[in-house]
């Protein structure tokens, strides 16, 4: 996880697109491209595919001209349904629950939504970044805490113990076990028994590999 | 107090009439000015009687050349005038206070914008009714009026209270400015009032807001960015807790920037509609929230605004007031209303009375013909329950 990723960035504020790129350089990784609005984003990366150097991460900006709207989400699905390989995080002035169950459709494979504030958070950030390339997923807290005040499954997860509550949302924001595990300062096997209680407990099929048992708990959420 | 007169009633301008003694035997100040309006009706109503059919008449004959509608406007313009004029007489000898009309209301500038306006006048087309019917009754009224004087005067007083009250009630019916549209237009204008006032409320509080919050954050996070800056070469460790401190202070600044945009108005709430927009105000909420929105569409943008507001404000309430455990929003559409509904399981007691959120709530709801609906007993569940009309969506905002 620390070989220098690619990076295309679409971001409308030119403040804000130079301080992604000197974060991301600084820390070893190559910014191919900045964009300022989505179209000029999908345009770079066909041109980029085409040319067979498919970045491996886009970070994309929700609101950018011309409406200042949901543009982001929209380029980021149409991106994640043309090429599957590439990982999309978008990052909002807020998160809404409604962009992330957009986003999530099909698939959490490589796929990132997080508030803009997060980038204060350099290292976690980059991480984000990082995981997202890889395959991984980052979703904000705040995006998990909607979903689960939103699920109509409430019945079932009153039944979680607090520390089960806690790791299904450390969960659900795209953490491995031994990052769940570094951040509530556990041991690692004390985390995969929350987890096993957990699926446990929503009657989910213990499912092997992080992003699969991200989309698990989503699909649960959600249903 | 048993005669007709007393229960005079009220008008829709809340202005009252002057109130009229019980009529007796002995002529009184009141029944002189009665005498004397029913028998200068003859002479008036003859007067309006041939004004009205005169100019009506040359107007709408003449309707086909060119001086013919504006000669039906002006005489439409006149029959207003003499409105005014039989108000006043209808205000001296008959003690009946009638509100004046509003004026002339033009939709376009100019000429033609006035003859349009005075042609399809309301008002004048009323006064010029009253003129119309007015003529018979008043050679009723002279003649009987007349002959009482001079051969059954004991019974004047009575046989006039009784005419004079007709021709009250004709006045009011006809020369009053209470119609259906002339109401709905009061109606508007205090709405608006009251919508400009919250609205510059809103902009005080957003002000207070900026000011108190991220405006200090930033001036301290400068002040301490500041003291860094100086200690960096002397004291390293120091500075370097100085900014670990001056970071934490930005991002809280950031969160606070971010409550506040989202109050003025959530980009979710126009991208995606008040279902989606609800997520994070219950999320926010300090006690557990289920929402379920059932919505066949979306209403107009201020009905979907004023919606989301009255959650938001009524979920504020619950963490903070209501002690509640849990809480529930539940929106859905019943024939041409918007129906919000948010209850919890708290300590109850809310009350709407003056000064409270609640009244307050309960104002912006009525600006726009809404309710809201308050359950609350001592030891709860409180259950508010807000109504709005459902406006269509002028235009569908992409998908």
């Amino acid at each position: 996880m620390v070989d220098s990723v690619r990076v295309v960035i679409a971001e409308d504020s030119v403040l804000l697109r130079d301080g992604l790129t000197r974060l991301l350089t600084d820390r070893g990784h190559e910014v191919v491209a900045g964009v300022g609005d989505a179209e000029a984003l999908l345009a770079e990366i066909e041109r980029l595919a085409a040319a067979g150097e498919l970045p491996d991460v886009v970070v994309a900006d929700v609101r950018m001209p011309p409406t200042h709207t949901d543009e982001g989400v929209r380029a980021a699905v149409r991106l994640r349904k043309d090429h599957p390989a590439l990982g999309v995080l978008v990052l909002s002035q807020y998160v809404e629950e409604r962009y992330a169950t957009e986003l999530l459709a099909g698939s959490s494979r490589g796929v990132g939504y997080l508030l803009k504030d997060r980038v204060a958070d350099v290292r976690e950030f980059v991480d984000a970044v990082v995981r997202v390339a890889a395959g991984g997923t980052a979703l904000d807290p705040e995006v998990v805490a909607q979903l689960l005040g939103r699920s109509r499954k409430q019945d079932v997860l009153a039944g979680l113990t607090p520390r089960e509550r806690e790791v299904l949302g450390l969960m659900a924001e795209g953490r491995t076990n031994s990052a769940v595990a570094r951040q509530l300062v556990v041991s690692d096997g004390a985390v995969e028994k929350h987890v096993s209680n957990i699926f446990l407990k929503l009657g989910l099929a213990p499912s092997v590999g992080d992003h699969r048992r991200v989309l698990a708990v989503l699909r649960y959420l959600n249903s | 107090m048993s005669t007709p007169a007393s229960g005079t009633p009220q008008h829709p301008d809340g202005e009252a009439d002057d109130p009229l003694p019980p009529v007796r035997a002995t002529f009184a100040k009141e029944t002189w000015k009665e005498v004397a309006h029913l028998l200068t009706n003859f002479p008036v109503d003859v007067f309006g009687f041939v004004y009205v059919v005169v100019t009506l008449a040359l107007g709408t004959g003449l309707a086909v050349t060119v001086i013919g509608l504006p000669l039906l406007a002006l005489g439409l313009s006149g029959c207003r005038l003499a409105g005014r004029l039989e108000r006043r007489r209808v205000r001296a000898l008959l003690g009946v206070r009638i509100g004046e009309p509003r004026r002339l209301r033009m939709d376009r500038l100019g000429f033609f914008g006035w003859l349009w306006a005075a042609v399809k006048d309301p008002v004048a087309w009323r006064h010029a009714l009253y003129f119309f019917v007015r003529l018979p009754w008043g050679i009723v009224t002279f003649t009987v009026t007349l002959v009482m004087l001079f051969v059954g005067w004991p019974l004047l007083p009575w046989v006039a209270r009784g005419m004079a009250n007709a021709d009250r009630a004709m006045a009011r019916g006809l020369l009053s400015p209470s119609d259906e549209l002339e109401r709905r237009i009061a109606e508007l204008e205090s709405d608006r009032g009251i919508v400009v006032d919250t609205a510059a409320a809103d902009l005080r509080r957003i002000e207070r807001d900026l000011h108190d919050g991220a405006q200090a954050r930033l001036v301290a996070l400068a002040m301490d960015l500041g003291l860094a800056k100086e200690k960096l070469l002397e004291d390293p460790e120091t500075a370097a807790r100085m900014v670990g401190d001056a970071h934490g202070e930005v991002k809280l600044a950031l969160a606070e920037l971010r409550d506040l945009a989202r109050g003025i108005h959530p980009a979710v709430l126009t991208d995606r509609g008040l279902d989606a927009a609800l997520s994070s105000i219950a999320a926010r909420c300090t006690v557990p929230v289920r929402v379920v929105a059932d919505l066949p569409g979306r209403p107009a943008a201020a009905i979907e605004g004023i919606a989301y507001f009255t959650a938001s404000e009524l979920l504020t309430n619950v963490s903070k007031h209501s002690g509640a455990r849990s809480a529930s929003v539940d929106v859905w559409r019943s024939d041409d209303r918007l129906m919000l509904q948010v209850r919890d399981d708290g300590r109850g007691g809310a009350s709407p009375d003056a000064g409270s959120g609640l009244a307050g709530l309960a104002e912006r709801l009525d600006a726009v013909d809404g309710v809201l609906v308050v359950d609350s007993p001592l030891g709860g569940p409180t259950v508010v329950t807000a109504e709005l009309p459902w406006r269509e969506r002028e235009f569908d905002h992409h998908g």
